[in-house]
Parts: C-alpha cells; sequence; structure tokens
C-alpha cells in the first residue's frame, strides 16, 4: 500500500522527562523538532508539507506512549480537504497509551471544501490509568458559491478500547446531500466540536464540579455533554466559528488538567 | 407468513409490550421542552430523519447484522456487536435506558419465546441491546431477516408516536395517522439497510445526540432519557 503521508513515533519517560524515540516519518506528514512549553514533556507539532489534502490521499499516524510518558500534540496549520472527484481522503491515526501515561491532542479544524470526501478512523488504546484528551472540529470550507455545505461527505470514527474492550464509539457521518441541516443534525449550525476525556481522575465528584463548571456557555453555541461508560466525559459543540469551540475547549482542557494536578495553562504558541 | 408467526409478530409489536421502552423519549422531550417539537407537523420531520439517520444507521443495521450473526452461530460476532453498539452510546441516560429496555426484553422474551442463545452475552456483559433481542426472537419465530427489521423499525415508531401523544401532546387520532405516513419511509429503511455495509453502522445524529445529552439535565421530565 502506498501512503501520501506517514508518521510514527514513540515517546518514553526517561529519568523525570519524556523523550521522542524512533521518529519516523515518509512523504507529506512530518514531525517539527519536540517543543519544551513544560520542561518535562514536549509538544508536537503535526505537519503537513503540501497545501492540503487532495483526492485519493491517504495518510497514517501511529505514536506510541510508554507508561508514566506526557506529551500534547497539535497541528501547525488546519487540515484542508480539497476536492476528491476519484477517491475520498483516507486518514487513520492510532494511538497506544501505556499506564498513567498522558496524550492531549487537539489538532487544528478539518476544513472540508467543494465535493470533498473524507474518511477519518482514529483508534486509541487505554488502560485505566492512562489519561486521553482530544478535540476535533469539522468546519465547512468556503465555496465559490458563497452556499455552505459543499463538501459532499466526511466521515469520522472515534474508537477506544481500554484493556481491550472497547468503551467508548464515536462515529460522526456528515453528508451535505442528506437532511444536515435537520435540528436532529446541525439544525442550522455549520461546526462541529467533539470532545472526550477519559482519565482515572475524572471520578464521580469531578464530574459533578465538571456539571457546574459548564454551566456557563456562550448563547450562541448547542452544548451537550454527558459521562462515559469509563470515568471521562464527552461533550459535543454546535457552533457558527471556530473560535467559539476552542474557546470551549480551552475551558475544558484546563479543567481537566487541574484535576490531574496540572496547574499551568496551555498556550500552543502557534500564531 | 403463518398465522402463527404474524401472532407472534404482532404481540411483539405491541406497544403496551412491556420492555419499558415507553418510558424513555431518546432525546425528543428536550426538543419538547425547547418548544422545537411542539405540533404533530413539527413532531413528523423530526421523526423522519429519526428513521433516516438512528433507525437506519444504528437500531435498524443492528437487527439486520444480529440476524445474520444468529444465522452464522457467530457468539463472539454477536459480543463485538453488542458491545459496539452500547460504546456508541455517548449519552449516559440513552446507554443507561437502552440497557434497562434490553435486559427486559430478554427476559420477557426468554420466557414467552424461549429464547436462550443469548444466556452467555448476558451473564458476561451484565447487558444487551434490544435490537440483539429482537433478531433472536425473529429467527426463533423463522420470521425473515426483512421481516424481523421491518418489525423492530415499527416497534421503534410507534413507541416514539406513543411518546409523543402523551409528551406534546397530539392527539390519539394523529398520532395512528403519523404511523400511516411513516410506512412508506419504514419500507424504504428496510431496504437501505438490508444494502448497508457493516461499517456505516452507529452514524450519530448530532443534534439528536446533544438533545440526549441535554436531556439529564432538563428542569421537568416526563421521560427517563
Amino acid at each position: 500500500m502506498s501512503w501520501t503521508g506517514r508518521l510514527q513515533c514513540t515517546a518514553s519517560f526517561r529519568n523525570g522527562r519524556t523523550v521522542i524515540l524512533d521518529s519516523y516519518n515518509e512523504g507529506a506528514l512530518k514531525l517539527m523538532r519536540p517543543v519544551y512549553l513544560d520542561p518535562a514533556h514536549p509538544t508536537l507539532y503535526l505537519v503537513h508539507v503540501g497545501g492540503g489534502y487532495v483526492d485519493g490521499d491517504r495518510y497514517e499516524i501511529n505514536m506510541k506512549l510508554e507508561p508514566h510518558a506526557r506529551l500534547m500534540m497539535t497541528t501547525q496549520a488546519a487540515t484542508k480537504v480539497y476536492k476528491t472527484p476519484h477517491a475520498p481522503v483516507w486518514q487513520y491515526t492510532q494511538f497506544s497509551l501505556g499506564d498513567e501515561s498522558v496524550l492531549e491532542y487537539f489538532p487544528d479544524p478539518l476544513i472540508a471544501y467543494e465535493q470533498a470526501r473524507f474518511i477519518q478512523e482514529t483508534v486509541v488504546y487505554i488502560t485505566n490509568r492512562s489519561t486521553f484528551m482530544y478535540g476535533e472540529i469539522i468546519t465547512p470550507g468556503w465555496a465559490e458559491s458563497g452556499q455552505l455545505f459543499r463538501y459532499d461527505w466526511i466521515r469520522s470514527k472515534l474508537k477506544v478500547y481500554q484493556d481491550e474492550v472497547l468503551v467508548l464509539f464515536d462515529h460522526l457521518y456528515l453528508d451535505s446531500r442528506q437532511h444536515l441541516t435537520s435540528m436532529l443534525q446541525l439544525g442550522g449550525y455549520t461546526h462541529v466540536g467533539s470532545f472526550v476525556a477519559l482519565s482515572p481522575f475524572i471520578t464521580k465528584e469531578v464530574l459533578e464540579q465538571f456539571n457546574q463548571f459548564m454551566e456557563e456557555m456562550p448563547q450562541e453555541v448547542r452544548c451537550g455533554f454527558s459521562a462515559a461508560a469509563v470515568p471521562g466525559f464527552s461533550v459535543r459543540i454546535l457552533a457558527y466559528e471556530t473560535s467559539v469551540i476552542e474557546a470551549i475547549f480551552q475551558r475544558v482542557q484546563q479543567f481537566i488538567r487541574q484535576q490531574c494536578g496540572e496547574k499551568a495553562p496551555v498556550c500552543w504558541r502557534k500564531y | 407468513m403463518t398465522d402463527q408467526q404474524l401472532l407472534w409478530l404482532l404481540q411483539l409489536s405491541d406497544s403496551n409490550f412491556p420492555s419499558g421502552a415507553f418510558s424513555h423519549s431518546f432525546g425528543f422531550e428536550t426538543y419538547m421542552y425547547n418548544e422545537q417539537i411542539c405540533d404533530a407537523k413539527t413532531f413528523r420531520e423530526a421523526l423522519v430523519v429519526y428513521i433516516q439517520t438512528q433507525l437506519t444507521y444504528t437500531d435498524g443495521l443492528a437487527c439486520r447484522i444480529a440476524y445474520e450473526q444468529l444465522e452464522a452461530n457467530s457468539m463472539e460476532g454477536l459480543q463485538r456487536l453488542n458491545e459496539t453498539l452500547f460504546a456508541l452510546c455517548l449519552a449516559k441516560e440513552t446507554r443507561e435506558g437502552t440497557r434497562m429496555i434490553g435486559e427486559r426484553l430478554w427476559k420477557l422474551c426468554r420466557h414467552i419465546y424461549s429464547v436462550d442463545e443469548l444466556d452467555e452475552i448476558v451473564q458476561t456483559k451484565q447487558s444487551i441491546h434490544p435490537a440483539i433481542v429482537f433478531a433472536a426472537v425473529g429467527r426463533k419465530i423463522e420470521a425473515s431477516k426483512r421481516t424481523t427489521v421491518l418489525t423492530y423499525l415499527f416497534t421503534a415508531v410507534q413507541t416514539m408516536v406513543q411518546n409523543a401523544v402523551r409528551g406534546i401532546p397530539l392527539g390519539q387520532t394523529d398520532g395512528q395517522k403519523l404511523l400511516v405516513m411513516v410506512q412508506p419511509y419504514l419500507i424504504h429503511a428496510a431496504s437501505i439497510i438490508e444494502a448497508l455495509d457493516e461499517e456505516e453502522l452507529g452514524t450519530a445524529a448530532v443534534g439528536l445526540e446533544i438533545a440526549q445529552m441535554q436531556h439529564e439535565r432538563l428542569p421537568v421530565r416526563l421521560f427517563m432519557s
């Protein structure tokens, strides 16, 4: 099988800090040199060296966190999917989290342009002692006609296995040709945000605090959140713009970091 | 279909069949609370999309896959399907509600139809999805796959309509008219389900999912989900 871009690496915890080992990449996907925003744990920036994803592209990302490793990962810019006349773009991502490892993954928004078809499958293996945080934003790209939702469809699957059992499966399918504007779907909104946090630190008491924490929500969004089957929760947001969702994500991420004993706020220092 | 099969299916799809489904709105109550569903017209629109999304891609497709796995006698496949169906419920109330309905349906069907194929799953997993129980009954009474799926779709819609009659509220006649109105949609859904790829299982209706999550915090509630 040929790949447009491929990336893999292992994060290992040694002498009190997380280091990146066995980093490997080919094609259009690259990792920038790890940045230590936190002196002990790296932040990784994923880079797409082309202008965006086009017809038939295939990408694979494979990351392993050894026990106690901790890292944050984001992208350098939004993921843009352009039209795919012959074959959809396909992206497969796998994360394996060892005991007491922490992964915070917040890619920039996915922007799907006119006639784009995109499939992504993200599979995450956690243990009952690892912490996983993931926020994703899907937005419609600008179209020449000025109309929204000119992409064909986007399929996004997130599967989380805890000790070999599938504990969370978020399957989004946004098809511009099928009742996307119904109130059961986007109901007039344009942007979809999904946030998942699974962690042994998210106890029943923390969930109760989280309920109160989420009471203050901007008027211009529709937002739901609920406890997962294992310690943790998911949040779903509908909005009109990316920045509103990003602001909520940051607040939620901050809330969880405080529960995990990390006081420092996150600043991705991108722009 | 034999007379006996017809009678079995009539009993199973009766809105008084005590599966407990009548206590759950699966997120619709949030729309009623927000007055986005407030009369026959607004409910009808939502119900059609519900059939085309949730019922087709999750419940209906799950019932078809379960039927096929029972035919193939694949306990492993059924276990995996059951696990997947619960993992797909991001809203806690919907997950719990589905578990309760599944359990009651299983207990009833075990007595009534002597369905015992699922005992192993229930014992190891402590929960069983109603779509799987329904498929097992369909197999037991030797109803065809399509008939089983269509009956399941009808049963689900009938519960939603009965709940709307109580919740919105609507007139009983309006409710019955809606059940006639949805017929072509249900038949169409049954055909779509036959051709779906298993990879399409569980595509969420995003807004409905948010409504299911928000239901937990509604100040006034008639339904458990």
